[in-house]
């Protein structure tokens, strides 16, 4: 049976005139159950791994274990396909060129898919939105599977579409499917690839060699294959007159939520989350009510509300409670100054890194030298040792850092996808 | 035998029908979601209150009838207010039934309790009874929940509950000396006083933190022409003759209070950063709680007043509230719910910034003219 919990963490009280309302909210799923068995419809997995010239023959053989390994994870009567990216789109398995469609899960269809993978050969280029575009008409070909999944893989940049094709391609996929994404090697543009899986509500993350793909691919799809809700809406409701701020996802990782905005009613929006297993999220969600009320005054500021479907499973309330005691008042909740802060981190690594990117030493340092102060601030060790890989630290607590000379581009990737990971707060 | 008490209300375990909370004996609403919870059909015998309290488990006799809460609008802009206590449109706070409280046992007697202005809940507590005949039987029980520690609103509501089980038992009949009726209703104070204590460690969890629930403690009872006034803490009891010198019937266990006894003046100590620190109470902290015990013999006309401290801090010597009782009175002709009611409107509009809570008692008057002697005859 599943089950969804929500728990408010705020400092309720405002100081006389303030608007503004911060809370973090934290929604547990538990007994979700697996992929395609809880009665929300059918799972389908696709697994899209890059064949283009780019990959040699190592990184195709580690390719094709990996998704070798990934239909391993897949659970019998699990709809699914693999497609094989170049420059084009081609589905490997199960249909003959041509024509659309998936293969139940079982252990024959399982063979003649590894029997596919192995004859990919590495030739072409790559454009990952004609994949995408492949994808989305595979899965629409079994109307029946309402839990959509794809794991994809590339190496390189996407150089034979052009950025305005792979931003159409990206939209037209959006909300259509899920997409975990996982970059093999130096050669990939990490802002690109996020692109994608910001859309497409899936993950971004660096395989810094071939060799550890297959390891990789299978966790992906075990975690998937876990996600027995198919889709659920964290939904918000807010008073008249009132403005919705942002909604961002702080844990595990940072995802800004306010652009899926669908509206539910005119107070109500519905934010998509896509799938969920049995885990925890944290979601930071502020308004701006329309106006202060005296003090000694209350009201709510929202209402954070988990759906699935048009059914509401639970729900947290924001309050906002006007006082003239100070010590009320100046209280920042612990919670959110610590996303805040990661939600910092991750935009002065992001920064730092594009500024670097172009040569503007100044700004790189600045953005970075915030960063290791954010880092240290928020107790994300993490961040601090992949941090240190691209500066020299003089002074943690001022933030005072000097660029290093010889980076490892994939130190400076690894630092990249883990910026918008987000540490916990001890409690 | 008296007349019929009323207000004394003994039930059985009520749980909110809106969020399955328990709630205390008698409670009138949910202290967890603000629900009105039904009136009970059958009481289950007089539990002691600090037994229910302390086992929250449903009530095995059969379930409790779930109210259909009425839809009521929005005070504010006219939504619907959902289950969860909030305006679907506005968000605003639909009232809670504690924030304002309203009891008229009998016609003589009448009690407000009022959350105010500033504050977000009402941790003013108040239970009363009377017997018919004016000034024949009273008790009047008023209890303020120390806003600086945790539940106690929950824990001041069941104290004043506690206090009003056991002082509105079996009246002292037949004492025919009035020391020997004053002796037992003052043992009798001193038990409801125990039985309150009780009753808010009762309400106290087990993990309490460094601020435990408590309350202040007063009661008062008002037997044949006298009136005996047990105490803890800084809310008062009043005599307020028409004619005549108006008197304080308790003294304040506070800082303020003892810097008045060391010759400070009043409204010089009551004015300090530390006037409202109390330096006894009811609670699981608290070093003592055996209460002030006070007694008096109505040789007149006049109001008593029973009252916390939200009414007191805009009004505090006794000849002055004497005079603001007596000019507010006769602006809703003595009637004492009104004049109870008037008199929570005015400290609102002194600022309203603690609890309100104010109980009176009209005595010592002609049964069938129950209104002040030198009232003016003003009907408006």
């Amino acid at each position: 049976m599943t089950e969804f919990s929500a728990q408010v963490y705020q400092n309720e009280f405002l100081a006389d005139g303030a608007t503004d309302v911060h809370a973090i909210v934290t929604v547990t799923c538990t007994g979700a159950g697996q992929a395609g068995h809880t009665g929300a419809g059918e799972a389908a997995e696709i697994v899209i791994v890059d064949t283009s010239g780019s990959m040699g023959p190592v990184g195709i053989r580690a390719a094709q274990l990996a998704a070798a390994a990934a239909l391993d994870q897949v659970l019998d009567g699990t709809w699914f396909a693999v497609i094989a990216g170049s420059h084009v789109a081609r589905l490997a398995y199960p249909a003959p060129a041509g024509e659309l469609g998936m293969a139940r899960m079982d252990a024959s269809t399982r063979a003649a898919a590894r029997a596919a993978i192995g004859t990919f050969v590495p030739e072409g280029g790559t454009a990952m939105g004609t994949w995408l575009e492949l994808a989305t008409a595979v899965f629409a070909s079994v109307p029946s599977a309402a839990q959509r999944h794809a794991i994809l893989l590339t190496d390189g940049n996407n150089q034979h579409e052009t950025p305005a094709e792979l931003t159409r391609r990206i939209a037209a996929a959006s909300g259509r499917f899920q997409c975990d994404c996982r970059g093999v090697g130096a050669d990939w543009q990490v802002g690109e690839v996020r692109r994608i899986a910001t859309a497409l509500m899936g993950t971004v993350d660096l395989i810094p060699t071939p060799d550890e793909m297959a390891a990789e691919f299978e966790t992906i799809m075990r975690a998937s294959m876990g996600r027995g809700v198919a889709s659920a809406d964290l939904r918000v409701w807010a008073p008249q007159g009132a403005q919705v701020l942002f909604v961002r996802q702080v844990a595990p990782a940072v995802e800004d939520l306010s652009g899926r905005r669908r509206e539910i009613n005119a107070l109500t929006g519905a934010y998509p989350t896509g799938s969920w297993g049995d885990e925890s999220r944290d979601f930071h969600v502020a308004v701006r009510v329309s106006a202060a009320r005296g003090v000694g005054q209350e009201q709510l500021a929202a209402r954070v509300q988990l759906a699935v479907g048009d059914e509401v499973l639970a729900q947290g309330l924001v309050k906002a409670k006007w006082s003239d005691d100070n010590e009320l008042t100046a209280r920042i909740n612990p919670e959110v100054a610590h996303y805040t802060g990661q939600t910092e981190l991750a935009e002065a690594i992001q920064e730092g890194l594009a500024a670097k990117a172009v040569g503007d030493t100044a700004t790189a340092t600045a953005k970075l030298g915030r960063a290791v102060q954010l880092a240290s601030e928020t107790g994300n060790e993490e961040a601090t040792s992949k941090l240190r890989k691209v500066v020299d630290i003089d002074e943690p607590g001022t933030g005072k850092v000097r660029l290093r000379k010889a980076v490892d581009r994939l130190d400076e990737m690894a630092l990249d996808t883990a910026s918008t990971k987000t540490t916990r707060v001890r409690k | 035998m008296g007349a019929a008490m009323s207000g004394a209300v003994v039930s059985s375990l009520p749980v909110c029908g809106s969020c399955g909370a328990v709630a205390a004996i008698g409670a009138r609403f949910c202290e967890a979601c603000g629900t009105d919870l039904p009136t009970p059909a059958g009481g289950q015998g007089a539990t002691p209150p600090g037994e229910i309290l302390a086992a929250p488990v449903p009530d095995p006799a059969g379930p409790v009838p779930v109210p259909v809460p009425e839809p009521v609008p929005c005070r504010e802009c006219g939504g619907v207010v959902d289950a969860d206590g909030y305006c679907t449109s506005c968000g605003a706070k639909a009232p809670r039934a504690r924030d304002h409280v309203v009891e008229q046992p009998q016609a003589w007697v009448g009690a407000v309790s009022d959350r105010g202005i500033r504050h977000h809940r009402n941790e003013d507590a108040l239970a009363v009874a009377a017997s018919e005949a004016p000034g024949s039987h009273a008790v009047l029980v008023v209890c303020d929940g120390v806003s600086s520690s945790e539940d106690s609103d929950v824990a001041s509501l069941a104290a004043a509950r506690a206090a009003l089980d056991t002082l509105a038992g079996p009246r002292a009949q037949g004492l025919d000396t009035s020391a020997g009726l004053v002796a037992v209703i003052g043992a009798r104070l001193e038990a409801a006083a125990d039985a309150a204590s009780r009753a808010v460690a009762a309400a106290t969890s087990h993990d309490h933190g460094d601020s435990p629930p408590s309350c202040t403690f007063v009661a008062t009872v008002v037997e044949r022409g006298r009136i005996v006034t047990g105490s803890v803490g800084d809310s008062r009891a009043y005599w307020l003759p028409d004619a005549g010198q108006a008197r304080f019937l308790t003294t304040d266990d506070s800082w303020a209070a003892e810097q008045i006894a060391v010759g400070v003046p009043r409204d010089q100590a009551e004015s300090g950063p530390q006037a409202h620190a109390i330096t006894r109470w009811l609670g699981v902290d608290a070093p003592d709680h055996t209460p002030r015990i006070t007694t008096m013999e109505v040789d007149g006309p006049g109001w008593l007043v029973v009252c916390s401290d939200g009414l007191w801090n805009y009004c505090s010597p006794a000849d002055e509230l004497g005079a603001l009782v007596r000019r507010i009175a006769a602006t809703v002709a003595g009637e004492p719910l009104a004049t109870a009611s008037a008199l929570v409107d005015w400290a609102n509009g002194q600022g309203g910034h603690d609890n309100i809570t104010v109980v009176l008692a009209r005595l010592g008057a002609d049964p069938d003219s129950p209104l002040p002697r030198d009232q003016t005859g003003s009907s408006r």
